[in-house]
């Protein structure tokens, strides 16, 4: 084969490739010309054979044939893919197969939420049993025994042995914890300070459910000791933790109250983050929604865990996780979080 | 609590509308949780005379009235009963508009026409009483407009008092608040009152004979007392405070009590046996009728006040009715007594009985009031009832405290504010609450604290009063410190966390149900053990009367709510606690568990949602979640071995195991229960053990060499009987291979002619490689051969060849 023969195959050859309707078309083309039983393989045979000058002119034309026509089925490729397939078109809007809609509950929503906040502002988590000591939940907190939320109207007593409920006080019976500060005695006494925790859990209280009570529910509380921490430090990790869970815009302000564990005592406003604190439906009109208690924590409350209360400080603060569900996601009604409907739980996929 | 502004100004003086005062208190640390404004919008209503009336013809309980309203005679039909002709009485004409609201017209009640309306108190939007319509004085014109009357309006704010400040308890604790947040002064009542004849001593004898229960008791003698109403302007003030007026010996009690905090008691002098009073503990036993007409049996850990014979009183809780006031009364015996705290709250809890004064003394009472607030009851008693007061008072303390002192450094209100407070701001403050500054210095400050400061004990206390009076919006926001806390391992809450993400992964919706449940519930699912349930002892209702001992009732119970809202797929899961009590020591336990529920077509496509869920389907779709959880969270394979269980199909129900680890049970809800819930397709629930699968969180990872050389894949076919299963053919194929087996796994099941009744083929792709070189085919055909003779010889399997 001399060069023009080589040439005008080359031509014939981009030719072909070019009017190729098919990918298999093209594909017959390459295999043709370009394969292993194809033309090229012919044509490098014939440059063996050839001499001289002749050879040189071979060796251009046999070169221009591989690149070209390899350049024209790549082309041609290229140009198939791009353009609209013949023939039945696939439906991509069609279902997909694979169903697995899991959803987390709102409940356990808020407390990975808030456990990812307050850990990145340096606090551990801590949990605790639900059946707690009265020592625990109410002595160690400074709470005296005839406060009114020992009451049996008020915490669930589990009783003395099988004999059931003694007559006030109940020192020798066990209960269902009515906070998660007992969790925080439990720390306190097993760490020295300084200590940062959360303590998320499951708490009691027998309050009659209506559309915001229920008689189990969950809080998160905090508790940070330290070298001279302060009301402000609280306010600061507090106003940190508005902006984070409800929205930039969203601050705090503190209202004097009283607990038993902490003195200084307040309550803690968020301001509205439907209204700004405009006023609106959600905040009933005042602008600031009631969202947790908090305080210094009461120096009797170190001296039950053998903290020194003279060298370190502390404050500590709960709030409960259903109220601020029902305030984050609008939620109406308490109740809503424990029937798990489906259709419920699907808004929070 | 309910105080009227106008009381409060009776003491203090401010310059502020109701709510720019409801604004410092709230933020000063007594809540106002409401304004309301008694008596507003009665512009329409007058004064009208019942000149006659006779019974309605068409009702029994209606009267019909002819009422003057100044100009003409009216008729007007009533419900009321408490009046007599000639009494004046609210009256709203019509057109006249009502506080709630209501427009009066003329309208038919049971077919007589009636032309205004006589007004109770509730109507008017006064008080809450309707016992019957509000008479004024006779003497007062009729057509007199009635705001003229009542001197309305009237604001009243109500307060939430916290349970430290038992001082704020009464009018004058609340304007001595007004006082410090003002900067004004306090102005106390005149309590001077002329004594004569007999010494109190002479005519009353008084015993403490449990001086750790009764701190102070105080008596006095008041004698020929004339029994009636009260003044007009004490019973409204009691009315807008709550408090129903009675007459005016007890009513002067109770407003001295909202007026001080002093709970005060009024006894028929000649009721008391022996003129006598022993403060003394119950006998256990020892019955008494309270003031509410109830008769109760005390116990010894209950005080009482007894006369010579029988208790009269239950000390700070309640009077007796043997010894109350009557109308006949003359004589009075005033108590005003201190009672303990606890000791009055336990009396109270025992015998579910709570009262204004039981209510103030178990949160504490000043004993230095007492003899304050009886002269003042005297002087009030003498002006309103007539009679003459005994000379002196019986006094008996034996609970008497020296005062407290207490010091602030002035760094440490810094420390714990995170502001700093001037001295002299400190000191005003101080000052302006009656905490006196004896001593100061420039470290700081010690204060006497007043006697009714009880919540005042330590230093920590004085600086909440320097936070709440300086203003808690001074404190700034600190930014958040850098410093670590101590060691607290929190690695299972997060492995907890990475757990419930995992099923959520997979395709469950978390559910969190109570930790408590219906007793009968358990009993219908059956198969726990009664005797280790945790009974509580006070539930709120019988629906919530046991501590689940186990998720998969609840988990149950939610599958079929769903199901009867029409979500009939649905995959769910529960993380949470299970309670018991150990049937031999009685020790009560608790763990977390998980439990899983599946039913419908969960899982599957939507293309394929027509075909019938068959229990296969439902089963292997529970196993391969459980399957997929049990490796990446315990690193083990899953294991299943047969197992019963109460609420689960026979044949459907398995142990599952993680390795040797046994982790719970799993298996096919029983088809009487789910048809309970008119569930037609299968139902899949497992519960199992938390604690094994947060192992993840502490497995080791370690890479392995990724493997070099190719793999060669062989398919076996075979025919067994069916009671042959996988995991037999799997561990036949296992024990014949050689190393380089690499996998098995089951790709066909085919059943039909071509097999045989009674058996089934089953298809596997055995995958063969080697660490250090390519195999050969005829390797492989060497290992396949030797499968093949195992599945022969230990499972009599016919193997298909081709």
């Amino acid at each position: 084969m001399n060069a023009a023969e080589i040439d005008s195959l080359t031509a014939q050859a981009v030719a072909e490739a070019g009017a190729a309707g098919t990918a298999d078309a093209v594909e017959a083309v390459r295999i043709r010309y370009l394969g292993r039983k194809g033309l090229l393989p012919q044509i490098m045979a014939g440059l063996k054979d050839a001499t001289g000058q002749e050879r040189g002119a071979i060796g251009r034309s046999a070169n221009a044939f591989k690149t070209q026509v390899t350049a024209a089925v790549d082309a041609r490729l290229a140009a198939l893919r791009g353009a609209i397939q013949q023939g039945p078109v696939f439906d991509y809007t069609r279902p997909g197969a694979w169903r697995g809609p899991g959803s987390m509950h709102p409940v356990s929503l808020v407390i990975a939420e808030a456990v990812r906040i307050f850990a990145r502002m340096g606090f551990r988590v801590a949990e605790g049993p639900d059946i707690e000591t009265p020592y625990n939940n109410f002595e160690a907190l400074n709470t005296p025994d005839y406060h009114p939320s020992l009451d049996t109207t008020d915490t669930f007593w589990l009783g003395v042995g099988a004999a059931g409920l003694a007559a006030p006080p109940y020192q020798a019976s066990q209960l269902l914890r009515t906070q998660t500060s007992p969790v925080q005695i439990r720390m306190m006494q097993s760490h020295p300070p300084p200590i940062r925790i959360i303590t998320p859990g499951r708490c009691y209280r027998r309050d009659t459910t209506d559309a915001t009570h229920s008689a189990n529910f969950h809080q998160i509380e905090g508790l940070y000791v330290d070298r001279q921490v302060s009301l402000a430090d609280l306010k600061g990790t507090l106003a940190s933790f508005a902006r984070e869970m409800m929205g930039s815009g969203v601050g705090v302000r503190f209202r004097p109250h009283f607990f038993p564990f902490t003195e200084p005592s307040v309550e803690v406003d968020f301001s509205c983050h439907v209204c700004a604190g405009k006023g609106c439906r959600v905040c009933k009109h005042s602008g600031w929604i009631e969202i947790a208690g908090a305080g210094m924590v009461d120096p009797r409350v170190f001296g039950k865990v053998g903290y020194d209360a003279e060298a370190w400080t502390g404050f500590a603060f709960g709030m409960g996780v259903e109220r601020i569900a029902m305030i984050k996601y609008g939620i109406p009604d308490i109740r809503l979080l424990y029937e798990n409907d489906a259709r419920f739980l699907a808004q929070f996929e | 609590m309910k105080i009227p502004i106008s009381w409060l100004k009776e003491y203090v003086d401010f310059e502020a509308t109701p709510e720019e005062l409801a604004q410092r208190l709230t933020f000063s640390g007594v809540e106002v949780e409401g304004i309301h404004r008694i008596g507003e919008g009665l512009d329409g209503l007058i004064v009208g005379e019942i000149v006659r009336f006779e019974k309605h013809p068409d009702a029994d309980k209606l009267r019909l009235c002819v009422v003057h309203d100044g100009r003409m005679e009216l008729q007007v039909v009533c419900g009321a009963t408490n009046f007599s002709s000639g009494d004046k009485a609210a009256f709203a004409p019509i057109g006249a508009k009502l506080p709630n609201g209501m427009e009066i017209s003329k309208r038919k009640v049971r077919g007589i026409e009636s032309h205004g309306m006589l007004c109770a108190e509730d109507e008017l939007g006064v008080s809450q009483d309707h016992g019957g319509i509000l008479l004024v004085g006779r003497d007062v014109p009729a057509g007199t407009s009635l705001v003229d009357v009542l001197g309305l309006p009237e604001v009243v704010l109500e307060l939430e008092i916290t349970w430290n400040r038992s001082d704020c308890l009464s009018v004058i604790g609340m304007a001595r608040e007004v006082a410090a947040l003002y900067g004004t002064a306090l102005r106390l009542p005149d309590v001077a009152f002329p004594e004569s004849g007999a010494a109190v001593a002479e005519l009353a004898r008084v015993a403490i004979e449990a001086p750790e229960r009764c701190l102070r008791y105080t008596a006095r003698v008041l004698t020929g007392l004339k029994a009636g109403p009260s003044p007009a302007w004490m019973q409204r003030r009691l009315k807008l405070s709550g408090v129903r007026p009675i007459s005016n010996i007890v009513d002067v009690t109770n407003y001295v009590m909202l007026e001080c905090g002093q709970p005060l008691h009024a006894f028929d002098h000649a009721l008391v046996a022996g003129r006598q009073i022993i403060v003394r503990r119950a006998r256990a036993g020892e019955g008494m009728t309270t003031l509410d007409g109830v008769a109760r049996t005390l116990s010894d850990e209950m005080l009482v006040i007894a006369d010579g014979q029988k208790p009269v009183a239950l000390a700070g809780v309640m009077g007796g009715a043997g010894s109350e006031i009557r109308e006949a009364t003359q004589d009075v015996l005033l108590e005003s007594a201190s009672f303990d705290a606890p000791g009055t709250h336990r009396t109270s809890v025992a015998l579910g009985l709570a009262s204004e004064s039981s209510h103030r003394f178990e949160r504490g009472v000043d004993p230095e009031l007492a003899d304050w607030a009886s002269r003042r009851a005297a002087a009030l008693i003498v002006q309103t009832a007539g009679g003459a007061a005994a000379r002196g008072v019986v006094d008996v303390y034996p609970g008497k405290a020296a005062a407290r002192r207490v010091t602030c450094r002035f760094a440490r209100v810094r420390a714990l504010l995170g502001i700093d407070v001037a001295v002299e701001e400190i000191c005003r403050i101080f000052e302006a609450l009656e905490l006196h500054v004896e001593s100061r210095n420039a470290e700081g400050c010690t204060v006497r604290v007043p006697s009714f400061r009880r919540d005042v004990e330590i230093e920590a206390d004085l600086i909440e009063e320097i936070a709440r009076m300086h203003g808690l919006e001074q404190v700034p926001e600190a930014p958040i410190r850098a410093t670590m806390g101590a060691g607290v391992d929190d690695s299972r809450t997060w492995a907890m966390m990475r757990l419930r993400e995992r099923l959520i992964g997979l395709g469950l919706r978390e559910i969190l149900n109570y930790s408590f449940m219906a007793e009968k519930q358990l009993d219908r699912l059956g198969g726990d053990d009664a005797a280790r349930r945790l009974v509580l002892p006070n539930p709120v209702s019988s629906d919530y009367a046991i501590m689940r001992p186990t998720l998969l009732a609840q988990m149950v119970l939610t599958l079929g709510n769903n199901m009867s809202r029409q979500t009939a797929d649905a995959g769910f899961f529960e993380l949470g606690r299970v309670f018991w009590r150990d049937t031999a020591t009685g020790a009560l336990g608790e763990e977390d568990r998980l439990a899983i529920g599946m039913m419908g077509r969960v899982g599957r496509s939507q293309i394929e949602g027509r075909r019938a869920v068959t229990p296969e389907d439902t089963f292997l779709g529970l196993k391969g979640i459980l399957e997929i959880l049990c490796r990446a969270q315990t690193g083990q394979d899953l294991h299943m071995e047969p197992a019963e269980h109460g609420i689960m199909e026979p044949g459907w129900c398995v142990s599952i195991l993680a390795g040797t680890t046994r982790l719970g049970t799993a298996g096919l809800l029983r088809r009487a229960l789910r048809e309970e819930w008119r569930i037609s397709d299968p139902v899949g629930v497992a519960e199992l053990a938390v604690e094994p699968l947060l192992q993840a969180a502490a497995r080791k990872r370690s890479f392995e060499t990724i493997p070099a050389y190719p793999a060669i894949t062989h398919d076996v076919a075979l025919i067994v009987p069916e009671a042959v299963t996988h995991e037999a053919i799997v561990a036949t194929i296992r024990a014949a291979a050689p190393l380089e087996l690499t996998d098995v796994t089951l790709f066909d099941i085919f059943r039909g002619n071509t097999v045989g009744d009674g058996r089934k083929s089953l298809a596997y792709s055995l995958v063969y490689r080697s660490g250090d070189r390519t195999l050969t085919d005829d390797e492989a055909n060497r290992f396949d051969g030797a499968i093949r003779q195992a599945l022969k010889q230990h499972l009599h399997a016919e193997i298909r060849e081709g």
